[in-house]
């Protein structure tokens, strides 16, 4: 510190001036430059949650500026209520099965795609579409092909003499959330795909090569070689897609609203429900907080492996 | 190569294009259907069972869809909403992107981690607390309640997409040309952005795209319908008692052209930009 001092009372007053401007701005440019992300970011990020937090203790309705402190009130509700239960239960089926679906059939995809085939370019975008289009679209074209009438799900399933009449798959409580199981995969399998086909790609072609010169099948291939290989990636895009699936909103949203009876439900939708339905932010603040714990958990998993083997930032 | 090697290799082709195709059939078939059924004439989209391919063959839906349903209205806010939120995004994540490229900082550790934390913290679990905030500024039903919000939560994406590319580009570059004279802001504008051109798309599209596709924004703090953007302006039609289906899928299939074109054009900057911002090599 005295020795900066020194330099600058050392200076003709001229290049003080200079001094002033280079060492001063290097110094503190880093943090000017990053300011309005961060300012941006605890006032549309952080604000809202601690407000959450805050919100969560007092009964608050959407419609009306009156706030009344009722504590952890809220939380107590929701532990006793069977609701809870069922809305996880609910969630963890979901995000389960989804998940599982759209990392086989991402993987399945991936593999195929890194073959030496013509058209790859074609292939490529043409299977990362659906994750481009709006989910809402997606889950109406869904609901389309779900309808009971004029669906064409049950007019394949009736071509095959699967069914003998007509299913309606998004109305029956048992069937709803795996009808958006369907969409909710289709949207999510094209990510899982290309972050898959990076990975393959980054294989050593020579792993295969010995491989295949000690009479490898394909099957041994993938299993000894791909999947070890592959596990990583594997991992945090699972991760990711847990993540993704946990909170997907838009596309229950628009084919189920979480019903019929409440069956198609996750707790992202149901935090909805509680805040815009019945107009209670109160306790759907409550709701969300558990959710963040839920995400707390998930985002320390996903950091522990992004920065795993202590990289360099 | 022996005729048995020749063999096998023509086999394996033949496995490789029949999965291939299987599976993009399976992940065409909804757009198929949804297409095709734009094109059936109104009695036939209401058979049942469903015809998979259409007897008869018609436009007429698109030449209704104009006058029955605000598709043009729609499309105009989704690319007003977009465009935003993507100017919104990159004057925020430029800056903080090249000041944590170029300089070592206290803090800057935890400053990268933060915002990777950001994008952990879906909207969805943030929407009560949002709500309030955009009630008490004054935000609610303006389209700054749906901007701001889409910029906060793709600004994670875009510094740390930002970020590894501007670390990328040799410092050399910026000290001839500061011993030329030129600014900070020059040097940046003029050198760094034009060479950070595929970092720049990547961003740009995943920006625009997360904003034209999100509906929770715009369902929750847009009551004014001539503010809604395609995917509000769809699920309106949904939620009408005696839904439309005709209009209602032929309006998404309006509303997808923008993004296959999108698609066409920045295939490969989509997959290095989905990919970079998952998985760091």
């Amino acid at each position: 510190m005295s020795s900066v001092k020194q330099e600058y009372n050392d200076r003709p007053t001229d290049s003080r001036i200079e001094w002033l401007r280079t060492e001063v701005w290097e110094s503190y440019a880093p943090y000017l430059l990053i300011a309005p992300a961060i300012v941006f970011l605890l006032s549309v990020v952080a604000y809202p949650i601690l407000e959450t937090f805050r919100l969560s203790l007092y009964q608050s309705p959407t419609n009306s500026p009156v706030e009344t402190y009722v504590g952890v009130e809220h939380y107590v509700t929701i532990l006793q209520s069977e609701i809870f239960y069922q809305l996880l239960w609910q969630t963890g089926r979901w995000v389960a099965v989804s998940v599982m679906l759209k990392t086989v059939l991402g993987l399945l995809i991936a593999v195929h795609l890194n073959q030496e085939i013509a058209g790859r370019k074609f292939f490529r975008t043409a299977f990362l579409i659906p994750w481009g289009i709006p989910y809402a679209i997606s889950a109406v074209v869904f609901r389309w092909i779900h309808h009971p009438q004029y669906g064409s799900l049950n007019a394949i399933l009736l071509e095959l003499g699967l069914i003998s009449s007509p299913i309606g798959v998004l109305g029956n409580p048992s069937t709803a959330w795996f009808g958006a199981v369907l969409a909710d995969v289709w949207i999510g399998t094209p990510f899982m795909a290309i972050i898959f086909l990076a990975g393959l790609q980054s294989i050593p072609d020579d792993l295969y090569e010995a491989a295949a010169i000690d009479g490898a099948e394909w099957w041994h291939q993938f299993r000894y070689i791909t999947l070890p290989q592959l596990k990583s990636v594997i991992l945090i895009a699972t991760l990711l897609a847990t993540i993704w699936t946990f909170v997907s909103f838009d596309v229950i949203w628009t084919m189920t609203r979480g019903g019929p009876m409440n069956s198609s439900a996750t707790l992202v939708i149901w935090i909805y429900r509680v805040a815009f339905d019945q107009g209670s932010l109160g306790e759907a603040a409550a709701y969300s907080v558990i959710g963040f714990a839920f995400l707390l958990v998930f985002a320390v998993l996903y950091l522990r492996l992004y920065t795993r083997g202590g990289e360099s930032l | 190569m022996t005729m048995a090697g020749h063999d096998r290799t023509g086999l394996r082709k033949v496995r490789i294009y029949g999965g291939l195709l299987a599976l993009l059939g399976l992940m065409m078939f909804p757009f198929y259907t949804m297409i095709a059924s734009t094109f059936k004439p109104e009695p036939e989209i209401f058979s049942t069972p469903a015809t998979l391919v259409p007897e008869e063959f018609t436009v007429e839906a698109y030449l209704a869809v104009w006058g029955q349903t605000d598709v043009l209205l729609w499309i105009g806010n989704s690319f007003l909403i977009s465009i935003a939120t993507v100017a919104l995004a990159l004057v925020l994540a430029i800056p903080a992107a090249y000041s944590c490229a170029r300089n070592d900082f206290v803090g800057k550790k935890t400053f990268l981690l933060s915002v990777l934390v950001v994008q952990m913290f879906a909207p969805v679990v943030l929407i009560v607390g949002l709500f309030d905030v955009m009630v008490s500024f004054g935000l609610y039903n303006t389209y700054l309640a749906v901007i701001i919000p889409a910029a906060a939560f793709t600004l994670p994406f875009n510094i740390w997409m930002l970020y590894g590319y501007f670390k990328t580009i040799p410092i050399e570059l910026e000290e001839s040309a500061r011993i030329d004279g030129a600014s900070q802001f020059e040097i940046l504008w003029k050198i760094i952005l034009p060479l950070a051109k595929p970092a720049l798309v990547a961003s740009i599209t995943y920006t625009f795209l997360y904003a034209w596709n999100r509906l929770l924004f715009v369902l929750t703090f847009l009551t004014d319908d001539s503010k809604f953007n395609i995917p509000r302006g769809v699920f309106s039609m949904v939620g009408a008692l005696q839904a439309d289906w005709r209009m209602m899928l032929t309006v998404s299939v309006i509303g997808i052209i923008p993004i296959l074109i999108l698609f066409a054009f920045l295939e490969e900057y989509i997959v290095a930009g989905m990919t970079s911002g998952a998985v760091k090599e």
